[in-house]
């Protein structure tokens, strides 16, 4: 990487930039032409950590396997990561935190690499199913850089367990082709409309935390309830709506691209990358509130492929690989050297960062849902219902 | 003497995989049953019955099973029947194996990739799309029971039509001609004599269906989405999602006596009605 | 009749359909038909996900196979003829191994084994020098050993159903002329039920091969091919699914057709 080619490369970002700013070009566009080359050079220059990657790239193996969430990961850096460092990456995705541990408590689940949600972590680390990171083996990431309201759930009793991936907001998607104009704005709505003139497209999250917990908000309650009175009226509204659903699940996209769904229970990238390609669905967050969260990259206890697992998580962490995945998932990074290089659209996106007074009325996840068993019992008893 | 001792050392290896996998295993099953559910997820040891108490609460998925179960076995059975029929008394002899093989070859397929293959099917940009087309308004397959009874019906129909096709095949067609000999119009010797004579397949391919129907899960989970439970997903969910082993195992064992009382229940009919060998009937 | 069983057929083979012509499909998504590449075969093949989830539920399927062959055909000669309680035993446990759903086979054999393990890993952890204790843990091994339980039980019931049709007389009038036990096994009962052998060796192949349910929860940290494609489907489908669905339904062709001529060939022998 000569000095040469990283100025014309910055210097041919930075325009593609600007005409991307512009509208002259589209996302696509700006996004091959900058692809890998661009940006890496970008990165070569602001960050000589990144430079250990290349004594790595013999020795860890051929293959990493990541279990994260659905549609949250840009295909081509995983390729690009396999061209550098040899290692192919399998992407397991899973529907709830739920699932990841009940896969982990089974022993033997083969992971390398996880994305847990912030109030997990706590729970794995009692569990004794996660691993204390080495973070020397992790020039990329900068802990000065991330704000901390979302890097901090990854350090447990002062050991660092956890990195930062992306942080979030839990609302729901609603295709506007089909409300006569108006768009919902409350989980009040949303739950009304589900029994009426939705009934039969709408579609929730096979995920205690989001499905209980918006159905919480209905009444107004804690999104982290777990006071057996309101986890009673909750479930109340659950089986009244469950003939109405179209689906129980937290992969929604097909269907709802597809109009077979017309509303969802929806995560902050998903609603993104919806609303992209089709402009008539939006991203509500319920005026109620709602869940605030933020996810993180882990290595479970006996990873199999530890070196690729470091690697992996290193590469995704590169603020210019980051700042890619951004433009593809469409979720928000708390890392301000990632921001520094994102159009200011993204940064301006009312999707990605909701007005304030919307984001004050949501609520992190806490730890006590994920144990909870009346939660868990509730859940499995109105998807059995 | 030595006979015997031959016949242990045979018997020996099969013996000892039956029993550390299958007795072993259900055993664990029966103690876990009466368990309770460790706080973060998993087993902890106790003797309460309070997971059996708790079946109730899985009552929706138990009916699903017991009524769509028979319900699917029936609909493939009628779907089946002429088929067998077509392929054993109808089709030109020269092409019967192969016209066979054909209903065999899908079922060597994943039933995954053909599930999946169904959701497309079924989706808003499949069949729905095409009614929509020919204009008969718009209408949802995907995700509801009928998409599941599509999945089933089709799933399990080369392990209904096999044992019918054999049992037909088999039959004696003197018989029917001496049936139309008599004067017997077409229908009253189907009805007299084919229909009486097929029941051995037709005994064998329900019961094989059945069974695989009651621990159904996939078909359920794919084409149902998620809201069409079986009691094998409520399984499924209670180990891969609420974490809990005690109730998890106390379904399992609820499920397996139901299966062994119908199933048993099933044969000694059958036996009485017209003495099906159960290892014909188990094949 | 025939327009019945040609409906019958299309039914069938559309999701065949479906499956094949989009493993031809240039773009990425599955459901939306862009041009025609092989690129998907090619992909599938240099993935090395795929190429080890190929190769495992072969060994998988092949061991498990050959176990339950051989075992099988063990305990069903011994079985031959039996009576009394053993006999009694025998049956009831083949017939729930049968019937007991392959959900709950999975679910047993997981906790079983996790807790056996939990109990046995300690143990062995304080027998070896530190840092050497083998590990017990789900894999190939309870793979293999689960699906060799079905298979073993189907093996038993194909040749039961074989010896019971068999001609007595040809093992005792061997017996008469003095031939030892284990020449008139070899030159008299072998040639007789090896069709049901070959059979049940295909049918567990088979079944090992396409297993999902067991897999699912015994597998531990291995990827037979359908957990691949199970996780595969849950993350978005590209054409890669299809085109290795369509190569094993190829291959599954290949055998069947070869399975179906030995059998042919086997019970016209047998039927002399």
């Amino acid at each position: 990487m000569t000095d040469k080619i990283d100025h014309i490369s910055r210097q041919k970002f930075m325009e593609e930039l600007r005409r991307y700013q512009r509208g002259s070009v589209t996302r696509r566009h700006f996004l091959g032409v900058t692809g890998l080359g661009a940006a890496s050079a970008v990165l070569g220059a602001a960050m000589p950590g990144l430079m250990p990657r290349a004594a790595h790239a013999q020795s860890i193996g051929d293959r990493v396997v990541l279990a994260s969430w659905p549609n949250y990961h840009d295909p081509a850096n995983f390729d690009s990561f396999a061209a550098e460092s040899g290692a192919t990456v399998q992407l397991n995705v899973f529907g709830s935190n739920e699932e990841m541990l009940a896969k982990l408590q089974a022993g033997g689940s083969g992971w390398d690499v996880f994305v847990p949600t912030n109030y997990t972590i706590t729970t794995y680390v009692e569990q004794d199913l996660i691993e204390p990171l080495d973070l020397a083996l992790l020039p990329n990431y900068d802990p000065a850089s991330f704000d901390q309201r979302f890097a901090g759930p990854g350090t447990v009793n002062g050991t660092v367990y956890a990195v930062p991936r992306n942080w979030g907001t839990t609302g729901f998607a609603v295709n506007t082709d089909h409300t006569g104009g108006t768009t919902p704005t409350s989980w009040k709505e949303f739950w009304d409309l589900t029994q009426t003139t939705f009934s039969g497209r709408t579609m929730v999250h096979d995920y205690q935390l989001t499905t209980i917990g918006n159905a919480l908000k209905y009444f107004g309650y804690s999104f982290n309830s777990i006071d057996p009175a309101e986890l009673a009226k909750a479930e109340e509204l659950l089986l009244a709506a469950k003939p109405h659903l179209f689906a129980i699940s937290s992969d929604y996209q097909p269907s709802m691209r597809s109009g077979d769904a017309w509303m969802t229970i929806c995560w902050t990238g998903d609603g993104k990358q919806m609303n992209r390609d089709m402009p008539e669905i939006v991203y509500v967050l319920g005026k109620e509130g709602g869940e605030l969260w933020s996810d993180f990259f882990a290595i479970p206890k006996g990873a199999p492929h530890r070196d690729a697992a470091y690697a992996l998580i290193n590469y995704l962490l590169a603020p210019e690989i980051n700042a890619k995945e951004v433009m593809f998932h469409g979720y928000p990074v708390a890392d301000a050297r990632v921001n520094a290089i994102l159009p200011a659209e993204m940064l301006n996106d009312p999707i990605l960062y909701p007005a304030a007074d919307l984001l004050s009325a949501l609520e992190f996840g806490a730890a006590a849902t994920l144990t909870d068993p009346n939660r868990a019992e509730l859940m499995a008893r109105f998807k059995a219902a | 003497m030595q006979r015997r001792l031959s016949t242990w050392l045979l018997l020996a290896p099969a013996g000892l995989w039956f029993a550390v996998m299958l007795v072993l295993p259900l055993c664990f099953v029966v103690v876990f049953s009466f368990g309770e559910r460790e706080a973060a997820g998993g087993y902890v040891p106790a003797f309460t019955l309070a997971q059996y108490a708790n079946l109730p609460s899985r009552g929706t998925a138990f009916l699903n099973t017991l009524t769509l179960a028979p319900f699917g076995t029936v609909l493939a059975l009628l779907i089946a029947y002429p088929l067998a029929y077509f392929l054993a008394m109808r089709a030109d002899p020269k092409w019967r194996t192969l016209l066979l093989i054909l209903v065999i070859v899908p079922f060597w397929t994943s039933i995954l990739i053909r599930s999946y293959a169904w959701i497309f099917i079924l989706g808003g940009q499949g069949l729905p799309a095409v009614i929509a087309w020919l204009g008969f308004g718009s209408v949802r397959l995907i995700n509801t029971p009928f998409a599941v009874m599509t999945g089933i019906v089709y799933g399990y129909l080369p392990l209904m039509v096999l044992p019918v096709y054999v049992s037909l095949e088999r039959l004696d067609k003197r018989l029917l001609e001496a049936a139309a000999d008599l004067g017997a119009p077409p229908l009253r010797s189907f009805l007299q004599v084919t229909l009486p004579l097929s029941l051995p397949g037709v005994a064998t391919g329900c019961m094989l269906v059945f069974i695989l129907l009651m621990g159904e899960f996939l078909i359920p989970a794919m084409l149902g989405g998620g809201k069409v439970f079986f009691i094998g997903n409520a399984l499924v969910d209670l180990f891969l999602q609420s974490r809990n082993w005690a109730f998890g195992a106390a379904v399992a064992v609820t499920l397996v006596l139901i299966m062994l009382v119908t199933v048993s229940l099933y044969m000694w009919l059958m036996r009485r009605m017209g003495g099906v060998r159960d290892d014909v009937a188990l094949m | 009749m025939r327009l019945y069983a040609l409906a019958v057929y299309l039914f069938l083979y559309l999701p065949i359909a479906v499956i094949a012509v989009f493993s031809f499909n240039a773009g990425r998504h599955a459901s939306q038909f862009t041009g025609f590449s092989v690129q998907w075969y090619g992909k599938a093949l240099s993935n090395p996900f795929v190429t080890e989830a190929l190769w495992t539920s072969f060994v998988v399927a092949l061991s498990s196979a050959l176990i339950a062959s051989v075992f099988g055909t063990m305990a069903a000669l011994a079985l031959q003829g039996m009576k009394g309680r053993v006999r009694m035993v025998a049956d009831a446990l083949i017939y729930v191994a049968v019937m007991v759903p392959g959900i709950v086979i999975g679910i047993a054999t997981l906790i079983a084994l996790v807790t056996l393990f939990g109990w046995i890993n300690p143990l062995l952890a304080r027998l070896a020098p530190e840092g050497q204790a083998p590990q017990l843990a789900m894999g190939y091994g309870s793979l293999i050993a689960a699906h060799a339980l079905f298979s073993m039980s189907l093996v038993i019931i194909i040749l039961r159903a074989r010896l019971a049709g068999m001609d007595r007389s040809l093992m005792e009038a061997s017996a008469d002329l003095y031939a030892p036990p284990f020449a008139t096994f070899w030159q008299v009962t072998l040639p007789l039920i090896f069709p049901g052998i070959l059979a049940g060796f295909l049918l567990s192949f088979t079944f090992s091969f396409d297993d999902f349910i067991i897999a699912f929860f015994v597998a531990g940290s291995e990827t037979t091919l359908p957990i691949y494609v199970f996780s595969s489907i849950r993350r978005g489908v590209t054409p890669e699914i299809n085109a290795i669905g369509t190569m094993v339904l190829a291959v599954s062709l290949i055998l069947l057709v070869a399975a179906q001529l030995t059998l042919r060939r086997g019970i016209k022998t047998g039927a002399q």
